[in-house]
């Protein structure tokens, strides 16, 4: 795909479950069950947006993008659209954004910890996605 | 530290009981939710060493959870009896920072967000108590708005004096193990074994000894095992002698203070000895201490208080004429790891020191503890021995036997 899609539109959205299905085995993904939102707060309409995604035993189950309150996950991050967007251009690494409170985590730390190397996986994945932001 | 796989047989806690028993407190109390932070209270309801800065919460209902630097809270997770997904880490990460964590979670416990939260508050002279500080107060303050901080440690101090046969047991075994630390050290001090030994080296070979039974450390925060020879074991009201690179040297008094840990229950057990050749004036001093200690043993029984007990104690030595070598006080409170300062409730005349006229009753375990100094004559003697008290008098639970023996 060569084509540029606009960062979290229903076309986004397709490509990268596309994308998550191909190149995410449930081996990569350590077989895990878990789920994640993560909200996009300001973003350029001045909505904000969520992105949910599920896996199943390693496999992809959902992923959804929709306007209020995200279904209830494991896993919340939130920030700001530009946080999420320059994240997603490679121009800021997650954990910085974490760590500088630029995003905001909520779940249980301690599995966070050990799905770090997979949520990075996960985003190298979308990253990939021609986007228009 | 395995509690979860090993609380059962002897060792056994009910822990849910416990939790039950805070939250009816909480209940007659009025207080919602419960955030403990001192390490009496985390060892007490969860069953885990927590030797970083942690939390408890405990709800009105159901099971609490544990808060800890994100470091060492899988461990925790690992070895306490509550569930994992109770077992939370903290970190300096947006939403995980231990304040808006826990305030995020104390919030979720209560209706509307608002109600009465109990926090731990005051002072110690023990300093790992883990009081909640000033920041921390303030800071849960603010992010709890709406919310009426209370001081509620006396739920758990009340709940906590009388120990269960688990806590007493873990306290027997532990004791156990002390005495097979002071077995080692005396093989490796006796027949000449003590020259060119220095204090650090005394305190290794107990602490290995007592490792190789299974104790967790030398939980003491006085530096492990205390030990002192000659002119340092008679600083006055010296009851802390953390062991130095100082040479064992010949007409010297020993004083072996050692401390095992086995499953948060406390081994503290001190032993003295002279170094061949001994004076006629230290074999006295040797008798009163011996004399005192047996006196004190026996004279611990339910309804005595400690100002009673260190009148009696003190009166024989004024007859015997060694009350001024004598610290008059002789005990200290313990319980599970954390708990190593007062006796009894922060009910005496002088906040958060021990009543001296608290009521011992059946059950009640405390540290045994004396300590005899001679600065003149560079001479001390320190006991310590975890007790409980019985129906009608107290039974040692370290059983190395009292005396002070002459090492050649």
């Amino acid at each position: 795909m060569s084509q540029t899609v606009k960062y979290l539109s229903p076309q986004w959205r397709d490509e990268a479950e596309k994308r998550l299905k191909s190149e995410l085995s449930p081996e990569k993904m350590n077989n895990i069950t878990s789920s994640m939102s993560n909200i996009y707060n300001n973003c350029p309409d001045g909505k904000n947006r969520y992105l949910f995604f599920k896996f199943e035993d390693g496999n992809f189950a959902e992923l959804s993008i929709g306007e209020g309150e995200p279904p209830k996950a494991e896993f919340r991050i939130s920030g700001d659209y530009q946080v999420f967007a320059k994240i997603s251009r490679a121009e800021l690494g997650s954990q910085k954004a974490l760590m500088t409170g630029r995003l905001k985590l909520k779940g249980n730390m301690i599995k966070a910890l050990k799905l770090a190397s997979i949520a990075d996986r996960l985003n190298k994945v979308l990253s990939k996605i021609p986007a228009e932001y | 530290m395995t509690s979860r796989m090993e609380n059962k047989g002897p060792y056994f806690i009910d822990f849910p009981a416990r939790i039950k028993s805070i939250q009816a407190e909480m209940a007659r109390q009025k207080i919602d939710v419960y955030l403990g932070s001192r390490l009496r209270t985390l060892s007490w309801t969860l069953d885990a060493f927590c030797p970083w800065r942690s939390f408890v919460v405990i709800p009105a209902g159901g099971m609490p959870a544990a808060f800890s630097f994100v470091i060492d809270a899988a461990r925790i997770a690992d070895e306490t009896w509550i569930d994992d997904d109770r077992v939370f880490g903290f970190a300096p990460m947006g939403g995980q920072d231990q304040i808006e964590l826990i305030s995020d979670f104390i919030k979720e416990q209560l209706k509307g967000g608002r109600g009465r939260v109990g926090i731990e508050s005051g002072m110690s002279n023990y300093l790992p108590e883990g009081w909640l500080t000033h920041y921390e107060y303030e800071r849960y303050a603010a992010a709890l708005d709406g919310c009426e901080l209370v001081n509620a440690h006396t739920i758990v101090d009340a709940l906590s004096i009388v120990k269960d046969q688990g806590t007493i047991n873990r306290f027997r075994e532990a004791s156990r193990i002390v005495d097979v630390g002071h077995g080692a050290v005396f093989d490796a001090i006796k027949d000449g074994g003590w020259k060119g030994m220095t204090e650090t080296e005394i305190a290794g070979i107990a602490a290995l000894a007592m490792r190789r039974e299974g104790s967790e450390w030398e939980w003491s925060f006085t530096g492990g095992n205390e030990i002192a020879a000659g002119y340092r074991t008679g600083l006055t009201g010296g009851a802390c002698t953390p062991a130095t690179r100082k040479k064992l040297e010949a007409g010297e008094p020993l004083m072996v203070d050692i401390h095992a840990m086995f499953m948060l229950g406390l081994g503290d057990h001190s032993h003295n000895y002279l170094l061949a050749p001994a004076t006629d004036r230290q074999f006295w001093h040797a008798k009163n201490f011996t004399d005192i200690v047996a006196l004190t043993l026996k004279t611990y029984r339910p309804g005595i208080t400690p100002s009673r007990l260190a009148d009696e104690m003190m009166a024989f030595a004024e007859e015997r004429g060694f009350s001024d070598y004598m610290v008059p006080g002789f005990e200290h409170g313990i319980g599970m790891m954390g708990d190593e300062w007062r006796i009894g409730l922060n009910d005496g005349p002088f906040p958060y020191w021990t009543n001296p006229d608290h009521v011992y009753r059946e059950n009640e375990v405390l540290i045994c503890a004396m300590q005899y100094a001679c600065q003149e004559d560079n001479i001390g003697f320190r006991y310590e021995n975890p007790i409980v008290i019985t129906k009608d008098g107290c039974e040692e639970m370290s059983k190395y036997p009292l005396g002070i023996e002459e090492v050649r």
